[in-house]
């Protein structure tokens, strides 16, 4: 199986602070690669220099076998990136259609040209969220789990071949969860590689291929779910503090 | 992205259509005062328009576009004064001049936001003004002093057809693809490049579109006055009147700002004529006003104080509060 997404020593700094250090991982084609590690462990960074937001420090990324670095986050996007953000990130005055139809209208390989076309791709991924019935809403009349919901369609309607999903279950009630569960797994089944950035310890359990951990910016385990979640490393650094 | 009611939709176009007509006969009624100030109220509505284009869709408030409206008058008058070559190919050059500075100016601040973004611009219009003031071949800080043509109507026609232009292209804005990649620039820039908006590229190209007819403006005024000078073209309270009154009538819609230039351009003459002493601040007090009761315009207050009543007013001051 060869890596949709490879990162290398990937690295960056914040004056002092070192956010991610000398990471490196392979997330392979059709694979759900979980990514834990306790707040403040960079994997937010993370995902802000695979998406282009961030310009790492040192290290090298490669999409598809090719260095991204360098590469503007809108290129990114062409190329078939797509991500959430944890800090949602919608167009707050904009219908809920309009947000997803960005989405459509500039994501992969630039995008659906025609303005009716991307319109019909984008109510599909609303009702594939269940948000089918709040397309004519401002965005920000939205309340907390339908935003998170809008943040996934968002990324979906840009038709990714990488999805990275920054803590989409955040603030979710179980049910909630279990619905975005059942989503992931939906969008999985189209082809799409997902890196899933989550706390939720069920989500990351039922969903992941494998997992790595991040610490103080360094990965310090990786490998198949369930062999890392015992792990006594992780246990110390991440799943005991929150138990007590 | 709106489909709309086809029936209401026609009964609009027609209006419209009907609305410009009215305008267009105003000449043939003869009277010369009101045609030189329906000229001063079109140009003002096309440079709320122009405006609109980079501060209501993008997002980005411009003091610059008063030195695309400079670059205009100055393209029309070198060509006409110094070179004595026709009016047309004065707008030619203006509008190249407005276009090309444009895209200079916005690859150099466009990564700047908000209130930087602001100042920078304000900051190159003040050193336009001195550069121009300087040029031989723009008269210096004498001037340069057109030909006369005397034809007051034909240049009212002209200010109106370059209105119903940029409106038309507002309009189109509004419902594409490019539009849309704006409006996502003015709400999130983060969020929209993520998606894969090109936004140096798109702010770009929406800096020129606002030049392009903010510089034929300054164009058609240049020959209309016959005689400008760089204090009386690069001026920052003209930009500051662009600002208002697109602000004032909707900025981000299509019809908002040439309703907020034409509403604006009325009271002020009416209270420039009747209370000159103290004009200019009912005036001010009209805005402050305007800004706490109905912060987004004209056309949102037309479009939603139906539904609300006096609560749209109670809520706007509420929303808006420090
Ligand atoms: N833009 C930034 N400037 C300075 N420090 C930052 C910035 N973004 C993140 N950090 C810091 O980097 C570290 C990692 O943050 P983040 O990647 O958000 O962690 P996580 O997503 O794992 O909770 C934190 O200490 C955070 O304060
Ligand atoms: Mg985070």
């Amino acid at each position: 199986m060869d890596a949709i997404l490879e990162a290398r020593g990937l690295t960056k700094r914040f004056h002092g602070l070192v956010a991610v250090n000398g990471v490196s991982f392979q997330l392979r084609r059709g694979e759900i690669l979980g990514l834990i590690g306790p707040n403040g462990a960079g994997k937010t960074t993370l995902v802000n220099m695979v998406s282009g937001t961030l310009a790492p420090t040192a290290g090298d990324l490669l999409f598809e076998g090719r260095s991204v670095r360098g590469v503007p986050a809108y290129r990114r996007a062409h190329l078939g990136i797509g991500r959430t953000f944890q800090v949602m990130k919608p167009f707050p005055g904009m219908s809920v259609l309009e947000n997803v139809a960005v989405g459509a209208l500039f994501g992969a390989n630039g995008g659906e040209r025609n303005l009716e076309r991307a319109r019909a791709w984008a109510r599909a991924c609303l009702e594939s969220v269940g948000l089918g019935k709040r397309i004519a809403q401002r965005a920000d009349a939205l309340g907390g789990p339908d935003r998170k919901r809008l943040e996934l369609a968002r990324a979906l309607a840009m038709k990714p071949r990488l999805l990275l999903l920054d803590e989409v279950m955040a603030g979710l009630n179980h049910v909630e969860i279990e619905e975005v569960i059942e989503d992931i797994r939906r969008v999985r089944a189209q082809g799409i590689s997902i890196l899933v950035i989550e706390h939720v310890m069920k989500a990351i359990k039922s969903l992941s291929d494998r997992v790595f951990v991040l610490h103080h910016g360094e990965k310090i385990v990786e490998g198949g779910t369930a062999e890392v979640l015992s792990d006594p490393r992780v246990v110390e650094a991440y799943l005991g503090r929150q138990r007590r | 992205m709106r489909a709309g009611n086809p029936a209401r939709s026609a009964a609009r176009w027609i209006a419209l259509a009907a609305v410009v007509a009215l305008l267009a006969a105003l000449p043939w009624c003869g009277n010369a005062v009101l045609v030189q100030f329906g000229i001063s109220a079109l140009l003002l509505a096309t440079l709320a328009q122009g405006w609109n284009i980079i501060g209501g869709y993008a997002g980005y408030p411009s003091f610059g576009n008063s030195v695309f409206y400079g670059l205009g008058a100055y393209g029309v008058a070198i060509a006409m004064a110094q070179y004595q070559l026709p009016f047309w190919v004065g707008m030619l050059l203006a509008l190249g001049l407005g276009v090309a500075f444009a895209g200079l100016l916005g690859l150099a601040v466009l990564r700047l936001r908000g209130h930087y973004f602001a100042i920078c611009t304000l900051g190159l219009a003040l050193v336009m003004t001195a550069i121009v003031s300087n040029l031989p071949l723009a008269g210096g800080n004498i001037g340069l002093v057109l030909p006369l043509l005397g034809n007051a109507a034909l240049f009212y026609e002209l200010a109106l057809g370059l209105l119903v232009l940029a409106t038309l292209t507002v309009f189109w804005l509004a419902r594409s693809r490019f539009g849309l990649g704006l409006i996502a620039i003015r709400e999130n820039e983060e969020g929209a490049a993520v998606m894969g908006v090109n936004t140096t590229l798109y702010k770009v190209l929406a800096f020129m579109l606002s030049a392009a007819f903010t510089a034929l403006a300054g164009g058609i005024y240049a020959y209309y006055i016959t005689y400008i000078d760089p204090a009386g073209v690069f001026d920052l309270a003209l930009n500051v009147k662009m600002i208002i009154m697109a602000v004032f009538g909707g900025p981000g819609s299509v019809l908002g700002p040439v309703l907020g230039a034409f509403i604006l351009s009325v009271i002020s003459e009416i209270l420039a004529t009747k209370v000159t002493s103290v004009a200019s601040m009912f005036f001010g007090i009209v805005i402050v006003v305007a800004v706490v009761f109905m912060p987004r315009g004209i056309s949102h207050l037309v479009a939603h104080v139906r539904q609300a009543g006096w609560r749209y007013f109670v809520d706007n001051v509420r929303a808006h509060r420090l």
